[in-house]
């Protein structure tokens, strides 16, 4: 694609349509040219801007459209594939300075805010009001609503509550031409056209901005207890998933596991002790109720059928002090890789649960054979693994070779198993030419179709998901 | 040996309320937890028991509730737990609560060990070991950091203070408070937490206790919140938003400038 | 004439600043009060007359001394003891103590066997009009609260003090006073307790509680990698990072910098609270700063009203703002 540079005068006439300042000294356009990917190559934007209202998002997209300057949209900038990046210059549009939230509509059990409100918050919101937002990535206390939705964001509450787009009811949305679009509403049911709602969740920024988003929001379950069960290998664990919920016939909220390098890499990163800190697998199962005895019975349930399915012992955390100490184990994880080696690559891969084994020891098997390290945690309830390779102390030419060799083999694998190869984490940059060697063509040439019927001239979010 | 540990049950939640009228924290409607940093005496003791033929007791003075905090002491391996309860101890300071928890002490007594936290999360006062061991004439060790030895004719504990660490060994009886470095607390067992649900919590009253109502309490008090006030405005801030941000910064560049001349002369 | 007393802090044979902090308020209160101050000293060794003088400057009329070798180190038994002692024989109405893990200790044993009320943490200290009550006031939990505490019935009032939260008595009091030996009677200092070793770590390097600018962050920067502009501008203005509780908690920085109230009380020329929300405990410690500086996203946020100067944005963003504005400076 061949696009337009912004000279002086479209920078100035760029800053006449906006209400905050643009930038686009040196230090901001290479904070703006990363998002919490490792070791991603993306390069610079010419210029950052922050809109605050649907009028200055749609201004700009006309003037992108008007001279064919590329817009990445970005949220918080927590993403994990690159997608908030430029691929092509031109303008990073933050929403970060979006950030009010409209409405709490209490009758209706809805909130509408704007893409740059913090996930957390609305969370937080929420449960002052005795609801509870059903979405909860790990990264809730700094991720954006608005990339949450672009990445249709999973966590650690999909088991009951589904992902990001299940609990999205309404989107205002600024098309790449400008034009502004309301999607859905306020009702739960609707079928009057096509589902454009959840075309756009998941979509990476590529098909559109949303700028006012409506959430729906549900009843509070007043007691929450977290189990955490030792395993003595990844095998057994993941085969007691399904026992454990078929022996108890409750639905947890979470069902999270963890190797035995995962949890050795967040002690030590927070400095805590773990018990059974040698078992091959641990699982956190988390399950919710009304009463604290129904919830007791159902933890207790749970517990037996996992001990029944080899489970070491079953751990109870069910009070404040405990289920965060827990959760902040789990949250931690990816953080804690960072800390002992910047360089590495943690992977989304998606296969059906009970795949998780096969696929683990594949990634270990491959991790040896290419002198990598690697540990693996995710979500055991929903086939959703993070395998991250670690370059640790391999020189980096080794790491450059391996790793590409390493990622094709692993996606393989999880074709293969009928996985999919990002979860929730998305295409973005970092996973565009893979995507496009395991998709047939005709669903290849459907995304394209779909892409340019969004966007003609193909300036919004450039260079992601797949080439035109 | 017999080991005790006295518990602070705390509400189990972030968001606490002050009664206006006596400045004391409303308890209800919230569960209640054990103070984090008293899951750390829990722990000591826990390990000791562990190690030989011990008999591990906790104690809290609180409302009903506070059985919920007992209960999760003994699914983590406490053998019995007292409460001290009634409506006569309500309103109690720490010279009222160490003095309620001595007399069960005295009365059950002799402890070859007492363990407390360093201090609770909401009172943040930390004063009810030292008060308590001072009422039974035992020997104090506070900012416990470590538990050395735990020997047939005394105890060698490692405390951390401003200047340095400092190793003692003190025979028993001896009450010990221990800070968080001291160990990691457990989680409780599903096994413990099945046993605990149907545990009994021993009750004691003022009665049973043989405290008299003036020395317990509200009334046994020395002290008395007389006041609680949000603090005013001490300061009148300039506020520089939007627009002004820009100003707000020089002027804290302006008033940081003295110091970045003096380090780079 | 009743007196308000002070308890020494130590180092070695060395009087602790907390000390001469507790001086310069209890020598307020007297003049309030029209009382005297006295000054109680466990130590190992008698001290030099420059020690005498200096503690007769920072505002005590009285210093009474017990000299044993077992105060060489703070041993409960013995200190409660000789406190008991010391206050039978000449009752005070008032006790002041440093709260260090000393102050800590013995406050609350003597306070038991005195049977009577004692107070931690104060942060403020006065006396009631008409009754002459001491009025202690110290952070409750739960929002901006403020508890003023007295102790009507029983004497005498207690009070620890945590170290920097009052200052030394500006002026000198006087060069000379009375000074008192207390006999220590060997029973008192009998203790089962025995010090097999001490380690000295120091007090460390130049911590927030001596730092003269300190720019502390909190949970409002959302993530570690955001304290960065926070360490640049330390680095530039030689100041210190401090934290709060949440983001020490967060193992984003070591405890050592955590202030407030379950971390150090500070005092510094110039405070830069960057993402910092306010919290009660937070502000207990750090309120007595010179000059305050609040930077947060939220305009509502509590640490705005204890600021001097409130920036309402994203503390990251302005503190690099900052930090380029002063890269500039020094390069000129």
């Amino acid at each position: 694609m061949k696009y337009n540079s912004l000279n002086l005068e479209l920078l100035k006439e760029l800053q006449s349509m906006l209400a905050v300042p643009i930038k686009y000294d040196e230090e901001t356009l290479e904070r703006y040219s990363r998002d919490e990917t490792a070791e991603l190559k993306a390069v610079k934007p010419e210029v950052v801007v922050f809109p605050v209202s649907t009028e200055e998002v749609s201004d700009v997209m006309r003037f992108a459209n008007r001279h064919l300057i590329p817009v990445t949209p970005r949220g918080a900038g927590t993403g994990l594939s690159g997608g908030a990046v430029p691929a092509f210059h031109g303008i990073v549009m933050s929403l970060e300075k979006m950030n009010r939230i409209l409405e709490f509509d209490a009758a209706n059990m809805m909130i509408t805010v704007e893409p740059g409100v913090i996930t957390g918050e609305i969370q937080k919101l929420a449960d002052r009001h005795g609801l509870v937002y059903g979405g909860d990535p790990c990264s809730s206390e700094s991720s954006s609503i608005g990339g949450n939705i672009a990445e249709n964001a999973g966590g650690n509450k999909v088991m009951k509550y589904g992902p990001t787009g299940y609990h999205v009811y309404g989107l205002e949305v600024v098309l790449p031409s400008g034009e502004v679009t309301r999607l859905g509403g306020k009702m739960i049911k609707d079928v009057s056209g096509l589902d454009l709602i959840h075309l756009i969740v998941g979509s990476e920024g590529t098909l559109g901005i949303a700028t006012r988003i409506t959430l729906r929001l549900l009843p509070k379950p007043k007691y929450s207890v977290a189990l955490l069960i030792p395993f003595p290998d990844i095998d057994t664990a993941i085969a007691a998933v399904p026992k454990l919920m078929t022996g108890s016939g409750v639905v947890p909220t979470s069902l999270e596991f963890m190797d035995a390098s995962s949890i050795k890499a967040v002690c030590s990163f927070l400095n805590m002790e773990f018990p059974y800190a040698d078992a091959g697998a641990h699982l956190i199962v988390e399950v919710e109720g009304s009463s604290k005895d129904s919830v007791f019975d159902d933890y207790v349930k749970l517990g037996e059928s996992a001990i029944e399915a080899g489970g070491l012992e079953a751990f109870v955390a069910d009070n404040r002090n405990t289920r965060e100490k827990l959760w902040k184990a789990r949250k931690s994880i990816a953080e804690a890789l960072a800390s002992i080696s910047p360089v590495h690559c943690m992977e989304d891969v998606s296969v059906p649960m009970a795949s998780i084994p096969e696929l683990i020891k594949f990634s270990e098997e491959i991790a040896r054979e290419r002198g990598l390290e690697m540990i693996a945690f995710g979500h055991a309830g929903d086939g959703n693994v993070h395998v991250s390779f670690i370059k640790g102390d391999m020189p980096e030419e080794r790491w450059n070779e391996a790793l590409p060799l390493a990622l094709e083999e692993l996606y393989a694998k999880t074709t293969g198993l009928g996985g999919c190869i990002s979860g929730e984490h998305g295409i973005g940059l970092k996973r565009k030419k893979y995507l496009a060697s395991i998709t047939d063509r005709a669903q290849l040439d459907l995304i394209r179709g779909i892409k340019r019927a969004f966007d003609p001239s193909y300036i919004l979010n450039p260079g992601k998901i797949v080439d035109l | 040996m017999r080991i005790l540990v006295l518990l602070k049950q705390v509400p189990d939640t972030d968001e606490v309320k002050l009664d206006p009228e006596n400045g004391t924290m409303i308890r209800e409607g919230v569960g209640t937890v054990i103070n984090p940093l008293d899951l750390h005496a829990l722990e000591s003791a826990i390990r000791i028991k562990e190690s030989g033929e011990h008999e591990l007791t906790v104690v809290s003075m609180g409302p009903p509730a506070a059985e919920e905090a007992l209960r999760e002491a003994i699914a983590m391996g406490a053998d019995r737990a007292v409460l001290l309860t009634d409506r006569k101890f309500a309103g109690a300071d720490t010279w009222a609560t160490a003095k309620t928890l001595s007399a069960m002490i005295g009365l059950e007594g002799p402890y070859d060990l007492i363990l407390a936290g360093e201090k609770a999360t909401d009172g943040e006062t930390g004063q009810v070991g030292p008060e308590t061991g001072a009422m039974l004439g035992v020997p104090v060790i506070t900012y416990v950091s470590r538990i050395i030895e735990v020997g047939e004719d005394g105890i060698v504990v490692e405390r951390e203070v401003e200047d340095g660490r400092e190793t003692w060994k003190v025979p028993y009886p001896v009450l010990l408070s221990v800070t968080k470095n001291v160990n990691e607390p457990r989680l409780p067992t599903l096994k413990g937490k099945k046993k605990a649900r149907n545990a009994n919590i021993e009750k004691m009253g003022s009665e049973a206790l043989g405290l008299e109502p003036s020395t317990i309490g509200l009334m046994g008090s020395p002290t008395r919140v007389v006041k609680i006030n949000t603090p005013k405005l001490s300061r009148q801030a300039k506020l520089y938003e939007g627009s002004e941000l820009i100003e707000g910064i020089a002027r804290l560049k302006a008033l940081l400038k003295p110091y970045l001349e003096v380090n780079h002369e | 004439m009743s007196e308000i007393w002070v308890i020494a802090e130590k180092r070695g044979t060395q009087i602790h600043s907390s000390t001469y902090e507790l001086l310069g308020k209890a020598r307020e209160l007297a003049w309030k009060r029209g009382s005297s101050v006295a000054l109680a000293l466990l130590i190992q060794e008698r001290p030099t007359e420059e020690t005498f003088r200096n503690l007769f400057r920072g505002g005590a009329d009285r210093v009474m001394i017990a000299v044993d070798k077992s105060f060489e180190r703070f041993d409960f038994g013995p200190y409660i003891r000789v406190l008991k002692e010391m206050v039978s024989q000449r009752p005070p109405e008032v006790i002041l103590a440093p709260a260090t893990t000393s102050g800590r200790t013995y406050m609350p044993g003597l306070a038991a066997l005195l049977g009577t009320g004692l107070t931690a943490d104060c942060t403020g200290l006065d006396i009631e009009e008409g009754t002459g009550n001491l009025l202690q006031t110290r952070p409750a939990i739960g929002g901006n609260i403020m508890a003023t505490i007295k102790t009507p019935k029983h004497r005498p009032q207690m009070a620890t003090v945590r170290p920097k939260t009052f200052s030394p008595l500006g002026e000198v009091y006087r060069e000379r006073g009375e000074i008192v030996d207390f006999p220590v009677r060997p029973e008192l200092v009998e203790s089962p307790a025995r010090l097999l070793k001490f380690d000295s770590i120091g007090e460390g390097e130049k911590g927030v509680q001596d730092a003269e600018i300190i720019i502390a962050g909190g949970m409002g920067l959302r993530r570690m990698e955001n304290m960065a502009p926070i360490y640049k501008l330390a680095r530039m203005i030689n100041g210190t990072v401090g934290a709060s509780r949440k983001i020490v908690d967060s193992k984003w920085i070591g405890h050592e910098a955590q202030v407030g109230l379950s971390g150090h009380t500070v005092k510094p020329k110039i405070y830069i609270a960057a993402g910092i929300s306010g919290a009660v405990q937070h502000i207990a410690g750090m309120q007595t700063s010179e000059f305050i500086v609040a930077i947060n996203r939220d305009r509502n946020a509590a640490i705005f009203n204890f600021a001097d100067i409130g920036l309402i944005g994203d503390a990251t963003e302005i503190l690099t703002q900052l930090v380029e504005a002063m890269e500039l400076e020094v390069r000129k």
